[in-house]
């Protein structure tokens, strides 16, 4: 099972529709998929019109697996599933700990249920606190959407030195410039400049800042559901193909 | 989108109405597809329709079998099936689950038309699916049917729940295998080997008589096609059995139709008859081939290949012959002039006893013919003659048939509890027949295939003569049961049932 944690420390710069577009991407792929909304703004799980969960605040939560279990809603596309949003975090590491453990009680209760899923999608809040120190732990890949911006660039220079203070790997760092607007000089400067600060931390696949997606509020739905052929569409199925194959397909 | 283990049901039902179903789910809306291109199927069922009375629909689209039962799990697999015996499908799932359908009896189209499949939604106020399931749209000439598959959604098993209380609502009569039937096909005909016949206590004899004759006469009509077809072995068998019930009538219910009739109605059925009878004989051959190749070691083998392969050629003939007679006019006529003479009475000439009541012409009949079977069986001892265990064959094969006609005259539960015994002594007397019958026709098929000199073919002989000292040796055996199984049959709560039905006068 592999755990993607989308995340940013800075908000507004795409975090939840990457989220989104990756977790359908992944369950067209033929992968089951969970995506977690853990942004208490619950955007994820508004996508796909899943209603959040009301009964979900409590401390205790991810000590109760069945309550963890129940609280998945499927949503309207094979292979994905969602985990709304109002959760309590307290013990979140440890329940995503429990997730990769075959033998936990966790793991064998999602099992049971069906959904022995092959990928984790974390849709994370954009901050620094106890839970995304824990989730740069646990988590294989972290996704982090960047903006080619003067402040956007400050905010991904805190991120890379909070890795190094927390002596956390690196590596897990999977960058990406999101909202791209090609026209712009500051954003082809900005995004020049940070592949030569950090060549190993870029991915080489950009997502351009697009009317689809903004339009995804208003479909409630992954872009490629009803933008199949937009340029906003390749750039997620491009996204997919460089985390899971190191490769860039198209674009 | 994830389904639970369980969160799927399949649904047998009339044709589904997409906005009554909807306006059972209060806060859902109901959407259903557009349909894809109709394909054409085949409802494949045997003669007797087996499949639909144990609930099953077998559909044959494009080369695929699809097996369907309300509320299990539809299974499938590629293959064709029409005309053939489930134990010969290819293997898979269906050929699986159709074990313990009967082997005599082949598949058979029993009906067609054109299945479309379409997907059904269950959205709430965001347009969120909350339920998602298929709907198999199948429309015949005549009427329409469907089958729903509902699936759970992860999450909202309450809505799942809902919908599928909203179809267990349904007005009665609109779901499960009959519905389904009664939707798609309204008014199909099932075929009945035994229908039920509905008999007066006080309904004169000749009447009774009348009924029975005439039911069976159209059971026996309703055979020929699949003789003529030659689908398999049991339309002729059923054929038979229904004509020899008709001569049990004639010459059972003595003094019903005048002496003259009697014996012009015994001489009508016997002909018949008669046509069929070497056809069945080689039926049960053939299908014993097994059974008789097991009998002999395999070095007789070679001669019961050849002796095979001749039943085979003879069987060839004796189908084209019957065949013929059965498609012909003659045949036609006289079955036709029979349904008409036996469908009122005023045609028929009546003897003494045709104005007894049913129920006193029964008991008198049968308590008649059950005091000579204990009289005869009584009689029996290791030394008695062979001719005199089949005349008691014979004569529980009356008691029988005159039971199964009165039946529905009497309770049912003490007919049960007398007829179990009976059948079993049946049985044991049956074989010792077979076995005996079986010797006869071998030898007899020896000496139909020996030359001038009365010499027969070395590999044949040997095989026929191990066939004989077998099946000799087993005759014996069973004669020696029959002291046993009348034991059993002669019981005293047995004796107290027979009297206390069939002869309540004090002696």
């Amino acid at each position: 099972m592999k755990i993607i944690a989308c995340y940013s420390n800075k908000g507004g710069v795409g975090k939840t529709a990457t989220s989104v577009n990756l977790a359908y991407a992944y369950a067209q792929a033929g992968q089951q998929v969970l995506l977690c909304d853990l942004d208490p703004q619950g955007a994820a799980g508004f996508y796909f019109r899943v209603k959040p969960s009301k009964k979900l605040t409590d401390a205790r939560f991810f000590e109760d697996v069945q309550r963890f279990v129940k609280a998945i809603r499927a949503s309207d596309f094979e292979g994905l599933d969602v985990l709304p949003a109002n959760l309590s975090f307290r013990d979140f590491d440890v329940f995503l700990s429990r997730m990769r453990n075959k033998r936990s009680r966790l793991k064998k209760a999602l099992v049971a249920a069906g959904s022995d899923y092959d990928v984790i999608i974390l849709d994370c809040p954009p901050n620094f606190s106890t839970l995304s120190e824990n989730i740069f732990k646990v988590a294989d890949e972290i996704v982090v959407p960047v903006i080619p911006t003067t402040l956007s660039e400050r905010t991904f220079d805190q991120l890379v030195s909070f890795f190094d203070e927390h002596k956390l790997r690196k590596k897990k760092l999977r960058a990406f410039f999101s909202m791209v607007q090609k026209r712009k000089v500051l954003h082809q400067e900005t995004m020049k400049s940070m592949r030569k600060l950090y060549p190993k931390r870029f991915l080489q696949t950009t997502v351009p800042f697009a009317s689809d997606i903004e339009k995804m509020g208003q479909h409630r739905a992954p872009v490629s559901t009803y933008a199949g052929r937009s340029t906003a569409c390749a750039a997620y199925r491009t996204l997919f193909d460089e985390l899971e194959d190191g490769v860039v397909k198209t674009q | 989108m994830m389904t639970e283990p369980s969160g799927d049901q399949f649904v047998l039902i009339k044709p589904i109405d997409a906005t009554k179903l909807a306006k059972a789910l209060a806060g859902f809306s109901v959407e259903i597809a557009p349909e894809v291109a109709a394909k054409p199927f085949v409802l494949l069922d045997c003669h007797d329709q087996s499949l639909r009375a144990s609930g099953r629909v077998l559909i044959e689209t494009n080369g695929v079998l699809q097996l369907w039962q309300n509320k299990r799990k539809p299974l499938s697999q590629r293959g064709k099936g029409l005309g053939l015996f489930v134990q010969n499908l290819p293997h898979g799932p269906v050929q699986v689950a159709l074990k313990g359908f009967p082997e005599l009896r082949a598949l058979i189209q029993i009906g067609a038309g054109k299945i479309a499949v379409k997907s059904l939604v269950v959205l709430d106020e965001l347009q969120k699916t909350q339920v998602r399931g298929t709907i198999w749209f199948m429309t015949s000439s005549t009427g329409q049917a469907a089958i729903v598959r509902i699936q759970k959604l992860r999450g909202y098993e309450r809505a799942y729940q809902k919908v599928c209380d909203a179809i267990s609502d349904l007005p009665s009569g609109a779901l499960g295998t009959e519905a389904f039937f009664a939707g798609l096909f309204p008014g199909m005909f099932t075929y009945q080997a035994k229908p039920e016949i509905r008999l007066g206590q006080t309904e004169p004899s000749i009447e009774v008589a009348a009924d029975i004759i005439q039911t069976y006469l159209k059971v026996a009509r309703q055979n020929e096609d699949g003789v003529i077809a030659d689908i398999d072995t049991e339309f002729l068998h059923d054929y038979r059995v229904s004509l020899r019930k008709i001569r049990s009538v004639v010459s059972l219910f003595k003094g019903v139709f005048s002496q003259t009739q009697t014996a012009e109605l015994k001489r009508v059925f016997s002909e018949l008859m008669a046509p069929t009878g070497r056809m069945r004989d080689l039926d049960v051959y053939l299908l014993d081939k097994d059974m008789y190749f097991n009998l002999v070691p395999s070095k007789l083998h070679a001669g019961l290949h050849e002796m095979f392969d001749r039943f085979q050629k003879e069987r060839m003939q004796e189908m084209s012959r019957l065949s013929r007679r059965l498609r012909g006019d003659a045949y036609d006529t006289s079955m036709s002039e029979l349904i008409a003479l036996f469908s009122e009475t005023t045609r028929l000439e009546a003897g003494p006893n045709a104005d007894r009541g049913a129920s006193e012409y029964a008991c008198a009949l049968i308590w008649k013919r059950y005091r000579k079977v204990c009289r005869t069986a009584r009689s029996i001892t290791d030394d008695t003659p062979d001719e005199t265990v089949h005349d008691l064959r014979i004569d529980c094969k009356k008691l029988r048939y005159l039971m199964e006609f009165f039946g529905p005259l009497f309770d049912a539960k003490s007919f049960r509890t007398i007829i179990r015994p009976l059948k079993k002594l049946q049985d044991n007397l049956g074989l010792f027949n077979d076995y005996s019958v079986q010797q006869e026709a071998l030898l007899a098929f020896v000496s139909q295939q020996s030359n001038a000199q009365g010499r027969v073919d070395a590999q044949v002989g040997l095989a026929v003569g191990g066939l004989i000292a077998v099946l000799d040796q087993r005759q014996k055996a069973e004669r020696s049961r029959v002291i046993s199984s009348f034991q059993q049959f002669d019981r005293l709560e047995t004796r107290h049932l027979f009297r206390s039905l069939f002869h309540q006068k004090e002696e």
